[in-house]
Protein backbone atom coordinates (compact mmCIF):
# COMPACT_ATOMS: atom_id res chain seq x y z
CA UNK A 1 0.00 0.00 0.00
CA UNK A 2 2.74 2.31 0.73
CA UNK A 3 4.87 1.49 -2.29
CA UNK A 4 1.66 2.57 -4.56
CA UNK A 5 1.35 6.06 -2.79
CA UNK A 6 5.47 6.10 -3.29
CA UNK A 7 4.55 5.51 -7.06
CA UNK A 8 1.95 7.49 -7.25
CA UNK A 9 3.58 10.70 -5.39
CA UNK A 10 6.76 9.80 -8.29
CA UNK A 11 4.43 9.71 -10.58
CA UNK A 12 2.79 13.37 -9.67
CA UNK A 13 6.05 14.39 -9.56
CA UNK A 14 7.13 13.76 -13.08
CA UNK A 15 4.32 15.13 -14.74
CA UNK A 16 5.13 18.49 -12.43
CA UNK A 17 8.49 18.59 -13.71
CA UNK A 18 7.68 17.60 -17.39
CA UNK A 19 5.03 20.33 -17.36
CA UNK A 20 7.79 22.87 -16.37
CA UNK A 21 9.88 21.37 -18.85
CA UNK A 22 7.33 22.29 -21.41
CA UNK A 23 6.34 25.55 -20.22
CA UNK A 24 9.87 26.75 -20.12
CA UNK A 25 10.92 25.47 -23.85
CA UNK A 26 8.12 27.55 -25.03
CA UNK A 27 8.50 30.64 -22.29
CA UNK A 28 8.93 32.88 -24.70
CA UNK A 29 7.77 31.90 -27.94
CA UNK A 30 4.27 32.84 -29.12
CA UNK A 31 3.30 29.84 -30.76
CA UNK A 32 4.59 27.48 -27.79
CA UNK A 33 3.77 23.84 -28.67
CA UNK A 34 2.61 24.47 -32.05
CA UNK A 35 6.26 24.63 -32.42
CA UNK A 36 6.21 21.11 -31.95
CA UNK A 37 3.61 20.81 -34.90
CA UNK A 38 4.97 23.04 -36.92
CA UNK A 39 8.99 21.85 -36.94
CA UNK A 40 8.61 18.32 -37.93
CA UNK A 41 6.21 19.76 -41.37
CA UNK A 42 8.46 22.92 -41.95
CA UNK A 43 11.46 20.01 -41.95
CA UNK A 44 9.39 17.91 -44.38
CA UNK A 45 8.52 20.66 -46.64
CA UNK A 46 12.45 21.69 -47.08
CA UNK A 47 13.59 18.32 -47.26
CA UNK A 48 10.83 17.64 -50.07
CA UNK A 49 11.36 20.69 -51.84
CA UNK A 50 15.46 19.35 -52.33
CA UNK A 51 14.96 15.75 -52.36
CA UNK A 52 11.53 14.48 -53.77
CA UNK A 53 13.24 15.02 -57.46
CA UNK A 54 16.78 13.02 -56.41
CA UNK A 55 14.91 10.24 -55.03
CA UNK A 56 11.37 10.11 -56.98
CA UNK A 57 11.84 6.57 -58.63
CA UNK A 58 13.34 4.98 -55.50
CA UNK A 59 10.76 6.30 -53.14
CA UNK A 60 7.25 6.60 -53.68
CA UNK A 61 5.64 9.74 -51.19
CA UNK A 62 8.90 11.31 -50.38
CA UNK A 63 7.65 13.48 -47.91
CA UNK A 64 5.92 10.64 -45.63
CA UNK A 65 8.91 8.72 -46.18
CA UNK A 66 10.90 11.45 -44.86
CA UNK A 67 8.47 12.69 -41.87
CA UNK A 68 8.70 8.89 -40.10
CA UNK A 69 11.81 9.22 -39.76
CA UNK A 70 12.09 12.22 -38.55
CA UNK A 71 10.00 11.88 -36.17
CA UNK A 72 11.50 8.90 -34.80
CA UNK A 73 14.96 10.39 -34.60
CA UNK A 74 13.93 13.88 -33.47
CA UNK A 75 12.33 11.54 -30.60
CA UNK A 76 15.41 9.84 -29.94
CA UNK A 77 17.88 12.44 -29.73
CA UNK A 78 15.57 14.83 -28.23
CA UNK A 79 14.98 12.33 -25.28
CA UNK A 80 18.47 11.46 -25.20
CA UNK A 81 20.21 14.81 -25.29
CA UNK A 82 18.07 16.02 -22.86
CA UNK A 83 18.08 13.50 -20.25
CA UNK A 84 22.19 13.51 -20.84
CA UNK A 85 22.19 16.68 -18.76
CA UNK A 86 19.14 16.90 -16.23
CA UNK A 87 21.41 16.00 -13.47
CA UNK A 88 23.55 18.44 -13.94
CA UNK A 89 20.94 20.85 -14.66
CA UNK A 90 19.29 20.20 -11.60
CA UNK A 91 22.02 19.64 -9.11
CA UNK A 92 20.99 21.89 -6.77
CA UNK A 93 18.04 20.19 -6.26
CA UNK A 94 19.15 16.63 -6.68
CA UNK A 95 20.81 17.08 -3.56
CA UNK A 96 17.86 18.36 -1.56
CA UNK A 97 15.29 16.01 -2.41
CA UNK A 98 14.56 12.60 -1.42
CA UNK A 99 13.40 11.32 -4.47
CA UNK A 100 15.34 8.90 -6.72
CA UNK A 101 17.28 10.50 -9.19
CA UNK A 102 16.45 8.35 -12.34
CA UNK A 103 13.06 10.42 -11.90
CA UNK A 104 14.98 13.49 -13.50
CA UNK A 105 16.01 11.63 -16.13
CA UNK A 106 12.35 9.68 -16.86
CA UNK A 107 11.09 13.41 -16.91
CA UNK A 108 12.76 14.33 -19.85
CA UNK A 109 12.15 11.12 -21.84
CA UNK A 110 8.43 11.53 -20.83
CA UNK A 111 9.00 15.41 -21.79
CA UNK A 112 10.44 14.04 -25.41
CA UNK A 113 7.60 11.45 -25.28
CA UNK A 114 4.94 14.15 -25.12
CA UNK A 115 6.49 16.31 -28.23
CA UNK A 116 6.47 13.31 -29.82
CA UNK A 117 2.78 12.97 -29.43
CA UNK A 118 2.60 16.57 -30.91
CA UNK A 119 4.24 15.96 -34.05
CA UNK A 120 2.66 12.56 -34.59
CA UNK A 121 -0.66 15.04 -34.66
CA UNK A 122 1.01 16.26 -37.67
CA UNK A 123 1.97 13.29 -38.96
CA UNK A 124 -1.37 12.12 -38.75
CA UNK A 125 -2.88 14.81 -40.93
CA UNK A 126 0.08 14.63 -43.54
CA UNK A 127 -0.85 11.11 -44.00
CA UNK A 128 -4.50 12.03 -44.38
CA UNK A 129 -3.18 14.75 -46.92
CA UNK A 130 -0.85 12.27 -48.54
CA UNK A 131 -3.91 9.92 -49.05
CA UNK A 132 -2.16 7.16 -47.39
CA UNK A 133 -4.95 4.84 -47.16
CA UNK A 134 -5.33 3.59 -43.53
CA UNK A 135 -4.45 -0.10 -43.08
CA UNK A 136 -4.56 -2.66 -40.41
CA UNK A 137 -0.97 -2.65 -39.84
CA UNK A 138 -0.98 0.65 -38.55
CA UNK A 139 -2.11 -0.33 -35.18
CA UNK A 140 1.37 -1.81 -34.38
CA UNK A 141 2.97 1.55 -34.32
CA UNK A 142 2.56 2.11 -30.54
CA UNK A 143 5.01 -1.11 -29.85
CA UNK A 144 7.67 -0.07 -32.15
CA UNK A 145 7.46 3.15 -30.38
CA UNK A 146 7.37 2.29 -26.79
CA UNK A 147 10.32 0.07 -27.98
CA UNK A 148 12.33 2.95 -29.57
CA UNK A 149 11.58 5.27 -25.83
CA UNK A 150 13.15 2.13 -24.03
CA UNK A 151 16.37 2.40 -25.98
CA UNK A 152 16.49 5.83 -25.80
CA UNK A 153 16.13 5.47 -22.35
CA UNK A 154 18.70 2.92 -22.00
CA UNK A 155 20.84 4.86 -23.91
CA UNK A 156 19.92 8.11 -21.47
CA UNK A 157 20.97 6.46 -18.31
CA UNK A 158 24.35 5.97 -19.85
CA UNK A 159 25.05 9.50 -21.05
CA UNK A 160 23.41 11.26 -18.01
CA UNK A 161 26.04 8.94 -15.86
CA UNK A 162 28.76 9.93 -18.24
CA UNK A 163 28.19 13.58 -18.70
CA UNK A 164 28.27 13.76 -14.49
CA UNK A 165 32.18 13.15 -15.00
CA UNK A 166 32.97 14.39 -18.32
CA UNK A 167 31.80 17.60 -20.06
CA UNK A 168 33.12 16.22 -23.05
CA UNK A 169 30.12 13.90 -23.93
CA UNK A 170 27.93 16.23 -24.98
CA UNK A 171 30.22 17.65 -27.38
CA UNK A 172 31.16 13.80 -28.53
CA UNK A 173 27.95 12.75 -28.76
CA UNK A 174 26.39 15.47 -30.98
CA UNK A 175 29.45 14.31 -33.65
CA UNK A 176 28.10 10.44 -33.03
CA UNK A 177 24.64 11.92 -33.75
CA UNK A 178 25.33 13.14 -37.06
CA UNK A 179 26.90 10.46 -38.26
CA UNK A 180 23.86 8.51 -36.77
CA UNK A 181 21.97 9.79 -38.38
CA UNK A 182 23.65 9.68 -41.97
CA UNK A 183 23.31 6.10 -41.34
CA UNK A 184 19.83 6.13 -40.25
CA UNK A 185 18.01 6.47 -43.64
CA UNK A 186 16.26 9.12 -42.95
CA UNK A 187 16.12 10.99 -45.82
CA UNK A 188 17.73 8.21 -48.45
CA UNK A 189 16.44 5.01 -49.40
CA UNK A 190 18.42 2.76 -47.47
CA UNK A 191 18.66 0.02 -50.51
CA UNK A 192 20.80 2.36 -52.51
CA UNK A 193 23.78 1.51 -50.60
CA UNK A 194 26.12 -1.74 -50.56
CA UNK A 195 28.62 -2.98 -48.93
CA UNK A 196 29.94 -1.96 -45.29
CA UNK A 197 28.10 0.67 -44.75
CA UNK A 198 24.79 -0.96 -45.50
CA UNK A 199 25.37 -3.83 -43.05
CA UNK A 200 25.90 -0.74 -40.10
CA UNK A 201 22.57 0.30 -41.62
CA UNK A 202 20.53 -2.71 -41.66
CA UNK A 203 22.19 -3.00 -37.67
CA UNK A 204 21.49 0.14 -36.54
CA UNK A 205 18.52 0.23 -34.53
CA UNK A 206 17.31 3.66 -34.81
CA UNK A 207 17.09 2.08 -38.55
CA UNK A 208 15.18 -1.03 -38.01
CA UNK A 209 12.36 0.82 -35.55
CA UNK A 210 12.16 3.92 -38.33
CA UNK A 211 12.01 0.69 -41.41
CA UNK A 212 9.54 -1.26 -39.60
CA UNK A 213 7.26 2.03 -39.20
CA UNK A 214 7.38 3.01 -42.72
CA UNK A 215 6.80 -0.48 -43.92
CA UNK A 216 3.36 -0.67 -41.68
CA UNK A 217 2.80 2.41 -42.35
CA UNK A 218 3.22 3.38 -45.52
CA UNK A 219 2.96 -0.45 -47.47
CA UNK A 220 0.85 -2.53 -44.62
CA UNK A 221 3.87 -5.00 -43.82
CA UNK A 222 4.51 -6.03 -40.64
CA UNK A 223 8.05 -6.91 -39.66
CA UNK A 224 9.77 -9.69 -39.62
CA UNK A 225 11.13 -12.10 -37.38
CA UNK A 226 14.45 -10.72 -37.34
CA UNK A 227 13.04 -7.37 -37.33
CA UNK A 228 11.11 -8.12 -34.36
CA UNK A 229 13.87 -9.99 -32.35
CA UNK A 230 16.41 -6.28 -33.05
CA UNK A 231 13.74 -4.61 -32.02
CA UNK A 232 13.14 -6.05 -28.83
CA UNK A 233 16.61 -6.68 -28.18
CA UNK A 234 17.71 -3.52 -28.95
CA UNK A 235 15.20 -1.84 -26.93
CA UNK A 236 15.14 -3.83 -24.02
CA UNK A 237 18.88 -4.80 -23.94
CA UNK A 238 19.67 -1.21 -23.66
CA UNK A 239 17.22 -0.50 -21.39
CA UNK A 240 18.59 -3.12 -18.84
CA UNK A 241 22.23 -2.50 -20.19
CA UNK A 242 21.57 1.78 -18.90
CA UNK A 243 19.77 1.26 -15.95
CA UNK A 244 22.22 -1.29 -14.49
CA UNK A 245 25.45 0.76 -14.95
CA UNK A 246 23.46 3.84 -13.83
CA UNK A 247 22.87 1.91 -11.10
CA UNK A 248 25.81 0.95 -9.90
CA UNK A 249 27.49 4.26 -10.44
CA UNK A 250 24.84 6.56 -8.55
CA UNK A 251 26.87 6.63 -5.44
CA UNK A 252 29.75 7.57 -7.27
CA UNK A 253 27.26 10.20 -9.16
CA UNK A 254 25.83 11.65 -5.96
CA UNK A 255 29.16 12.03 -4.73
CA UNK A 256 30.45 13.38 -7.39
CA UNK A 257 27.53 15.95 -8.35
CA UNK B 1 16.14 37.89 15.78
CA UNK B 2 14.93 38.76 19.19
CA UNK B 3 11.31 37.11 18.56
CA UNK B 4 13.08 34.13 19.04
CA UNK B 5 15.24 34.63 21.82
CA UNK B 6 12.89 32.63 24.39
CA UNK B 7 12.52 29.90 22.71
CA UNK B 8 14.96 27.64 25.12
CA UNK B 9 12.70 28.92 28.26
CA UNK B 10 9.70 28.12 26.51
CA UNK B 11 10.78 24.74 25.46
CA UNK B 12 11.94 23.76 29.01
CA UNK B 13 7.92 24.20 30.08
CA UNK B 14 6.73 22.05 27.21
CA UNK B 15 5.63 18.51 27.71
CA UNK B 16 8.23 16.87 25.48
CA UNK B 17 10.80 17.42 28.12
CA UNK B 18 10.02 13.84 29.32
CA UNK B 19 10.39 11.84 26.00
CA UNK B 20 13.91 10.91 26.04
CA UNK B 21 14.19 8.78 22.85
CA UNK B 22 16.84 9.34 20.53
CA UNK B 23 15.98 10.78 17.10
CA UNK B 24 19.04 11.18 15.48
CA UNK B 25 22.01 9.15 15.60
CA UNK B 26 25.34 10.20 14.02
CA UNK B 27 28.08 6.86 14.64
CA UNK B 28 31.85 7.54 14.05
CA UNK B 29 30.70 9.29 9.99
CA UNK B 30 33.22 9.98 8.09
CA UNK B 31 32.94 10.97 4.36
CA UNK B 32 35.77 11.36 2.33
CA UNK B 33 36.20 12.66 -0.85
CA UNK B 34 38.72 10.74 -2.94
CA UNK B 35 39.71 14.05 -5.35
CA UNK B 36 42.39 13.51 -7.53
CA UNK B 37 45.09 16.47 -7.46
CA UNK B 38 43.79 18.73 -10.54
CA UNK B 39 41.15 16.15 -11.65
CA UNK B 40 40.66 15.38 -15.17
CA UNK B 41 37.45 16.74 -16.23
CA UNK B 42 37.93 15.72 -20.73
CA UNK B 43 37.97 12.08 -21.77
CA UNK B 44 41.39 12.94 -23.76
CA UNK B 45 43.13 13.90 -20.09
CA UNK B 46 41.68 10.94 -18.72
CA UNK B 47 42.92 8.30 -21.66
CA UNK B 48 46.37 10.21 -20.70
CA UNK B 49 46.70 9.96 -18.03
CA UNK B 50 45.50 6.30 -17.15
CA UNK B 51 47.76 5.41 -19.72
CA UNK B 52 50.67 7.28 -18.02
CA UNK B 53 49.65 6.05 -14.85
CA UNK B 54 49.09 9.57 -13.32
CA UNK B 55 46.70 9.41 -10.78
CA UNK B 56 47.71 11.09 -8.33
CA UNK B 57 44.65 10.98 -5.19
CA UNK B 58 44.17 13.39 -2.49
CA UNK B 59 41.96 12.03 -0.09
CA UNK B 60 40.12 14.60 1.42
CA UNK B 61 37.94 14.36 4.45
CA UNK B 62 35.03 16.28 4.46
CA UNK B 63 33.96 15.27 7.96
CA UNK B 64 36.04 13.07 10.34
CA UNK B 65 34.53 10.46 12.62
CA UNK B 66 31.86 12.71 13.83
CA UNK B 67 29.29 10.99 16.77
CA UNK B 68 26.63 12.61 18.30
CA UNK B 69 22.90 12.11 19.21
CA UNK B 70 20.22 13.94 19.38
CA UNK B 71 16.91 13.32 21.72
CA UNK B 72 13.93 13.63 20.85
CA UNK B 73 12.43 17.05 21.71
CA UNK B 74 15.62 18.83 21.67
CA UNK B 75 16.96 21.67 19.60
CA UNK B 76 20.17 21.41 18.48
CA UNK B 77 22.26 23.31 16.59
CA UNK B 78 25.48 23.00 14.73
CA UNK B 79 27.97 25.41 14.16
CA UNK B 80 30.99 25.98 12.42
CA UNK B 81 32.61 28.19 9.85
CA UNK B 82 31.93 28.14 6.16
CA UNK B 83 32.99 25.15 5.00
CA UNK B 84 33.64 22.98 8.12
CA UNK B 85 31.37 20.00 6.48
CA UNK B 86 28.28 21.29 8.01
CA UNK B 87 25.59 21.25 4.82
CA UNK B 88 27.21 17.90 4.44
CA UNK B 89 26.92 16.69 7.68
CA UNK B 90 23.05 17.70 6.72
CA UNK B 91 22.94 16.01 3.81
CA UNK B 92 24.09 12.59 5.12
CA UNK B 93 21.42 12.87 7.52
CA UNK B 94 18.61 13.50 5.27
CA UNK B 95 19.94 10.90 3.54
CA UNK B 96 20.83 13.04 0.32
CA UNK B 97 24.58 11.39 0.67
CA UNK B 98 25.90 8.13 1.83
CA UNK B 99 28.64 8.34 4.72
CA UNK B 100 32.08 6.95 3.74
CA UNK B 101 31.94 5.22 7.20
CA UNK B 102 30.46 5.54 9.85
CA UNK B 103 26.37 5.03 10.33
CA UNK B 104 23.39 7.63 10.69
CA UNK B 105 20.05 6.71 12.57
CA UNK B 106 16.91 8.39 11.60
CA UNK B 107 14.02 7.58 10.66
CA UNK B 108 13.73 9.07 7.19
CA UNK B 109 10.62 9.53 6.47
CA UNK B 110 10.30 11.72 9.43
CA UNK B 111 12.74 14.34 8.78
CA UNK B 112 11.59 17.55 6.94
CA UNK B 113 14.68 19.74 5.64
CA UNK B 114 13.82 22.95 5.54
CA UNK B 115 15.52 25.12 2.80
CA UNK B 116 14.04 28.07 -0.03
CA UNK B 117 13.68 28.30 -3.15
CA UNK B 118 14.82 24.83 -4.28
CA UNK B 119 13.11 24.01 -7.64
CA UNK B 120 11.71 27.20 -8.54
CA UNK B 121 11.07 27.86 -11.81
CA UNK B 122 11.15 32.42 -12.64
CA UNK B 123 9.35 31.25 -16.11
CA UNK B 124 6.33 29.42 -14.35
CA UNK B 125 3.54 31.65 -12.44
CA UNK B 126 3.16 31.50 -8.80
CA UNK B 127 0.37 28.72 -8.72
CA UNK B 128 2.33 26.55 -11.09
CA UNK B 129 5.31 26.80 -8.54
CA UNK B 130 3.17 26.05 -5.54
CA UNK B 131 2.43 22.35 -7.28
CA UNK B 132 6.28 21.91 -8.70
CA UNK B 133 7.73 22.80 -5.43
CA UNK B 134 5.11 21.29 -3.55
CA UNK B 135 5.37 18.09 -5.03
CA UNK B 136 9.27 17.94 -4.80
CA UNK B 137 9.32 18.05 -1.43
CA UNK B 138 6.54 15.79 -1.15
CA UNK B 139 2.75 16.44 -0.88
CA UNK B 140 0.67 14.77 -2.68
CA UNK B 141 -2.01 16.52 -5.42
CA UNK B 142 -4.94 16.36 -3.47
CA UNK B 143 -2.66 17.89 -0.17
CA UNK B 144 -1.88 21.25 -2.47
CA UNK B 145 -4.93 21.65 -3.28
CA UNK B 146 -6.49 21.84 -0.07
CA UNK B 147 -3.68 23.83 1.49
CA UNK B 148 -3.30 26.10 -1.61
CA UNK B 149 -5.39 28.93 -0.06
CA UNK B 150 -3.32 28.69 2.90
CA UNK B 151 -0.40 28.97 1.16
CA UNK B 152 -1.20 32.05 -0.91
CA UNK B 153 -2.35 33.69 2.40
CA UNK B 154 0.75 33.16 4.88
CA UNK B 155 2.90 34.42 1.86
CA UNK B 156 0.55 37.65 1.46
CA UNK B 157 0.35 36.95 -2.27
CA UNK B 158 -3.12 37.46 -3.38
CA UNK B 159 -3.26 38.83 -6.65
CA UNK B 160 -0.04 37.60 -7.63
CA UNK B 161 -0.17 33.47 -7.99
CA UNK B 162 -0.75 34.01 -11.81
CA UNK B 163 1.88 35.86 -12.83
CA UNK B 164 5.31 34.49 -13.62
CA UNK B 165 7.82 34.03 -11.01
CA UNK B 166 9.97 36.00 -12.94
CA UNK B 167 8.40 39.42 -12.32
CA UNK B 168 7.67 38.94 -8.33
CA UNK B 169 10.91 40.56 -6.01
CA UNK B 170 13.01 38.58 -4.05
CA UNK B 171 11.37 38.86 -1.07
CA UNK B 172 8.26 37.44 -2.52
CA UNK B 173 9.95 34.41 -3.64
CA UNK B 174 11.09 33.71 -0.30
CA UNK B 175 7.71 33.98 1.04
CA UNK B 176 6.49 32.15 -0.96
CA UNK B 177 8.82 29.41 -0.61
CA UNK B 178 8.76 29.40 3.20
CA UNK B 179 4.87 29.31 3.24
CA UNK B 180 4.92 26.06 1.26
CA UNK B 181 7.72 24.63 3.09
CA UNK B 182 6.10 24.93 6.54
CA UNK B 183 2.57 24.27 5.59
CA UNK B 184 2.52 21.14 6.18
CA UNK B 185 1.95 19.54 9.97
CA UNK B 186 4.67 19.48 12.07
CA UNK B 187 7.15 17.10 10.79
CA UNK B 188 8.81 15.12 13.75
CA UNK B 189 12.56 15.67 12.60
CA UNK B 190 12.77 19.45 11.50
CA UNK B 191 16.53 20.82 9.77
CA UNK B 192 16.74 24.01 9.24
CA UNK B 193 19.46 25.38 7.23
CA UNK B 194 19.76 28.98 7.90
CA UNK B 195 15.84 29.91 6.78
CA UNK B 196 15.13 32.27 9.33
CA UNK B 197 16.01 35.28 7.81
CA UNK B 198 13.61 36.14 5.07
CA UNK B 199 11.10 38.68 3.82
CA UNK B 200 11.01 42.02 5.67
CA UNK B 201 10.95 42.69 9.02
CA UNK B 202 7.04 41.65 9.46
CA UNK B 203 7.24 38.92 7.64
CA UNK B 204 10.56 37.46 9.57
CA UNK B 205 8.53 37.58 12.87
CA UNK B 206 5.56 35.90 11.14
CA UNK B 207 8.08 33.25 10.14
CA UNK B 208 9.87 33.21 13.27
CA UNK B 209 6.59 32.65 15.18
CA UNK B 210 5.49 29.94 12.21
CA UNK B 211 8.50 28.20 13.16
CA UNK B 212 8.77 28.56 17.23
CA UNK B 213 4.93 27.09 16.72
CA UNK B 214 6.29 23.67 14.93
CA UNK B 215 8.66 23.23 17.54
CA UNK B 216 5.81 23.66 20.44
CA UNK B 217 4.67 20.73 18.22
CA UNK B 218 7.25 18.58 19.67
CA UNK B 219 9.66 18.14 16.88
CA UNK B 220 12.68 17.57 17.38
CA UNK B 221 14.98 20.30 15.70
CA UNK B 222 18.28 20.42 13.86
CA UNK B 223 19.20 24.11 13.02
CA UNK B 224 22.46 25.04 11.11
CA UNK B 225 23.78 28.54 11.41
CA UNK B 226 27.21 30.14 11.30
CA UNK B 227 25.68 32.77 13.72
CA UNK B 228 26.41 31.92 17.57
CA UNK B 229 23.68 33.92 18.37
CA UNK B 230 20.92 32.51 16.74
CA UNK B 231 22.25 29.06 18.35
CA UNK B 232 22.48 30.25 22.00
CA UNK B 233 19.12 32.14 21.82
CA UNK B 234 17.11 28.90 20.33
CA UNK B 235 19.20 25.40 21.23
CA UNK B 236 18.92 22.82 24.07
CA UNK B 237 22.32 21.67 22.45
CA UNK B 238 24.81 23.00 20.22
CA UNK B 239 27.46 20.84 18.14
CA UNK B 240 30.41 22.83 16.58
CA UNK B 241 32.20 21.16 13.45
CA UNK B 242 35.32 22.77 12.71
CA UNK B 243 37.28 21.48 9.43
CA UNK B 244 35.04 18.29 9.23
CA UNK B 245 36.26 17.77 13.17
CA UNK B 246 33.91 17.65 16.26
CA UNK B 247 35.09 20.26 18.09
CA UNK B 248 33.06 20.46 21.24
CA UNK B 249 29.37 19.59 21.95
CA UNK B 250 26.82 20.31 25.08
CA UNK B 251 25.70 23.52 26.75
CA UNK B 252 24.86 26.26 23.65
CA UNK B 253 26.76 28.77 25.80
CA UNK B 254 29.84 26.86 26.43
CA UNK B 255 30.41 25.98 23.07
CA UNK B 256 29.62 29.51 21.64
CA UNK B 257 31.86 31.16 24.10
CA UNK B 258 34.80 28.23 22.79
CA UNK B 259 33.63 29.40 19.53
CA UNK B 260 34.20 32.96 19.65
CA UNK B 261 37.20 32.88 21.26
CA UNK B 262 38.70 30.85 18.25
CA UNK B 263 36.99 33.22 16.16
CA UNK B 264 37.72 36.33 17.51
CA UNK B 265 39.43 38.43 14.96
CA UNK B 266 41.69 41.23 16.48
CA UNK B 267 40.09 44.20 15.95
Amino acid sequence: MEERQQRKQYAFVVKQLTSREIKRKYARSYLGIVWSVLNPLLSMAVLSLIFSQLFRRSIENYPIYYLTGYILWQAFTGATNAAMTTLVDNKTLLLKVKFPMELFILTRIYTALINMGYSLAAYGVMLILFRVAPKWTMLLSPAFLVLLFLFATGVSYLLAAAYVFFGDVKHLYSVILTLWMYCSAIFYPAEQLQGFIRIIILNNPIYTYIHCLRKAVMYGQVPGGVEWAQMILWGVGMYYIGYWIFKKNKYKIMQRI
Amino acid sequence: MNAMENWTKERGEGPNQNRKGTDIAVKNVTMQFRRAKDEATSIKELLVRTLRREHSYEEFKALDNISFTVHQGEVAGIIGTNGSGKSTMLKIISGALIPTSGTVEVDRRKVQLLTLGTGFDVELTGRENVYLNGAIIGYTREYIDEKYSDIVKFAELEGFMEEKVRNYSSGMVSRLGFAIATVRDTPEILILDEVLSVGDMFFRQKSEARIREMIHGGSTVLIVSHSTSVIRNNCTKAIWIEKGRLRAQGDPRDVCDAYEKLKEVPK
